[in-house]
């Protein structure tokens, strides 16, 4: 086990604490229960549906997967109160584990020891690609001429992602949410994401980005109800090898569904629940057990 | 004689063609998506000084009509603008102030849909257009927008406000029972119209409606970029 487990119980205390405060904040989340009861409805899945242009139709609401628990943790993590083990979300490399450099490595265990304080999501900051994806709270695709766009709940998120072929902005222009460019590879949606901050997270166990994050992403749908999620990160200057996380992502049918308002820094009241130890000056201790 | 016929045809149709554009100067007629709707589509932005005061854009001019105690309380927005701008602290700007804040906003349509992506605090205005109810009851920044096409005007009704948005930088503020109708019409191949007609009863004595144009981005691969106003 990587963790000790102080360290371990405190990730998920900390984890626990965002989301139930999360919850309580927003207040669209009763809305959604409502949402919710009046049943999933919508039709059976059927073949992928199609634009008169012939490529997939993919427009509509998602939820956001679960990704072995990736929102906590992108690695396998060990069960901790509350909260059941992360199967984590990563495919490649077989052992599930993210391919560091050693000096990256210590960079992210030193973060999850001491700074869970500074998960950039706690702080109400744009989650980044590829946690976006898997960020709590529904998501909808749309395709306007010309594009995907991509609306999230989570901190009313949006992609913006051109299908025109244009290239990427000059390199020292940063983006919380990267800047993407969309294309088909037949039925496939690839979507190339650079000009990332650095300063975005993984998870909310101290998986670290850079700014020369390059994240391919590929939404291959399954079925009128289902894509197959995938997401290769390379980054040479914290990684060994380029490593993949995937997911299976289904469709929200409920009728009458809406993203609701995410104003998470309107309204943060989160970032006191975090102790001293994780980082917060400002923080309660942390219990003595 | 023949040649005389033609010629006297080729100028009844010049002069009816320009008696045409001349009655109709705002029948710009908007290009059509490849769903046949009227084509919006694009970044736009306002050049203009809205945000420093709207009641300088207020159709037939004149003053906003606050009722005696709104008016009051605009005027103590105003002397504490500086600090009391929501905007100040970052939050989510609101409906119209949105539409014309210094960033520029792309908009996008589809069948049942229109969406407004804003680059101020990443803000997105999803505009169903299927004949859905609004959902009422919510405190929302952005309010809950409802569309519909009146001909090539792009028609939004939105309600579901909280209180604590302004309508520009000097302190012209509402109430939760806000109600805001908006009207787009691109009046030019690079020409917005915008309107916006407020009603909040407990604010003013009787609606009122802003308007001003927009202008669009038509820089090669212009993009909306990031104004991430609390990422420090």
């Amino acid at each position: 086990m990587r963790f000790d487990s102080r360290t371990k119980d405190k990730r998920f205390l900390a984890a626990i604490l965002f989301f139930v405060v999360l919850l309580t904040l927003v207040p669209m989340a009763a809305l959604h229960a409502q949402q919710a009861a009046r049943g999933r409805g919508g039709p059976p899945a059927g073949p992928v549906k199609r634009r008169p242009d012939g490529k997939p139709d993919i427009s509509g609401y998602y939820n956001s997967p679960n990704a072995g628990g990736a929102a906590f943790n992108i690695e396998p993590g060990p069960p901790a109160v509350g909260q059941p083990a992360t199967q984590g979300a990563i495919t490649d490399p077989p052992d599930k584990l993210i391919p560091y450099t050693p000096a990256a490595k210590a960079k992210r265990d030193d973060l999850l020891a001491h700074h869970l304080y500074d998960d950039p999501e706690a702080h109400c900051l744009p989650s980044g690609i590829p946690r976006q994806t898997y960020a709590p709270f529904g998501w909808q695709i749309l395709q306007p001429d010309g594009y995907i766009v991509m609306l999230y709940e989570a901190f009313h998120a949006y992609r913006i992602l051109p299908l025109d072929g244009r290239p990427h902005v000059a390199k020292g222009v940063k983006f919380w949410e990267g800047d993407g460019r969309a294309r088909w590879d037949g039925d496939t949606l690839v979507i190339d994401t650079t000009n990332q901050t650095g300063k975005t997270w993984f998870d909310m166990a101290g998986n670290f980005t850079t700014e020369t994050l390059h994240v391919v992403e590929k939404f291959t749908p399954i079925d009128s109800n289902t894509m197959n999620w995938e997401a290769t990160m390379d980054d040479p200057a914290v990684y060994t090898r380029p490593w993949t996380i995937s997911a299976r992502i289904t469709k929200n049918n409920s009728p009458n569904y809406q993203i609701l308002e995410f104003a998470c820094h309107e309204g943060e009241q989160d970032l006191i629940h975090y102790t001293q130890e994780e980082g917060n000056k400002n923080g309660p201790k942390a219990q003595k057990k | 004689m023949k040649r005389i016929i033609r010629t006297l045809l080729v100028a009844s149709l010049t002069l009816s063609f320009a008696a045409a554009i001349s009655a109709g100067g705002q029948s710009y007629k908007p290009p059509r998506t490849s769903e046949g709707l009227p084509d919006l589509q694009g970044i736009w932005e306002a050049h203009n000084a809205a945000d420093a005061d709207i009641q300088k854009f207020l159709v037939g001019g004149g003053t906003l009509p606050y009722t005696p105690e709104a008016a009051k309380q605009k005027a103590e927005n105003a002397k504490n603008a500086k600090k009391a701008d929501p905007l100040a602290q970052c939050f989510l700007a609101g409906v119209p102030r949105t539409m014309y804040l210094h960033h520029p906003f792309q908009l996008f349509e589809g069948t049942g849909y229109a969406l407004v992506t804003s680059e101020y605090a990443h803000t997105f205005r999803y505009v169903p257009m299927d004949g859905r109810p609004h959902i009422m009851g919510l405190d929302s920044w952005m309010g809950d927008a409802r569309g519909k096409w009146d001909g090539d005007t792009l028609l939004v009704d939105t309600t579901d406000f909280g209180d604590r948005t302004w309508f520009d930088s000097v302190g012209n503020f509402h109430s939760s029972d806000l109600h805001v109708i908006e009207r787009f019409t691109r009046t030019g191949p690079d020409v917005l119209t915008y309107e916006a007609t407020i009603e909040d009863p407990k604010t003013f004595t009787k609606p009122f409606t802003i308007r001003m144009t927009l202008n669009r981005h038509t820089e090669k691969n212009f993009q909306i970029l990031e104004y991430e106003c609390y990422a420090i």
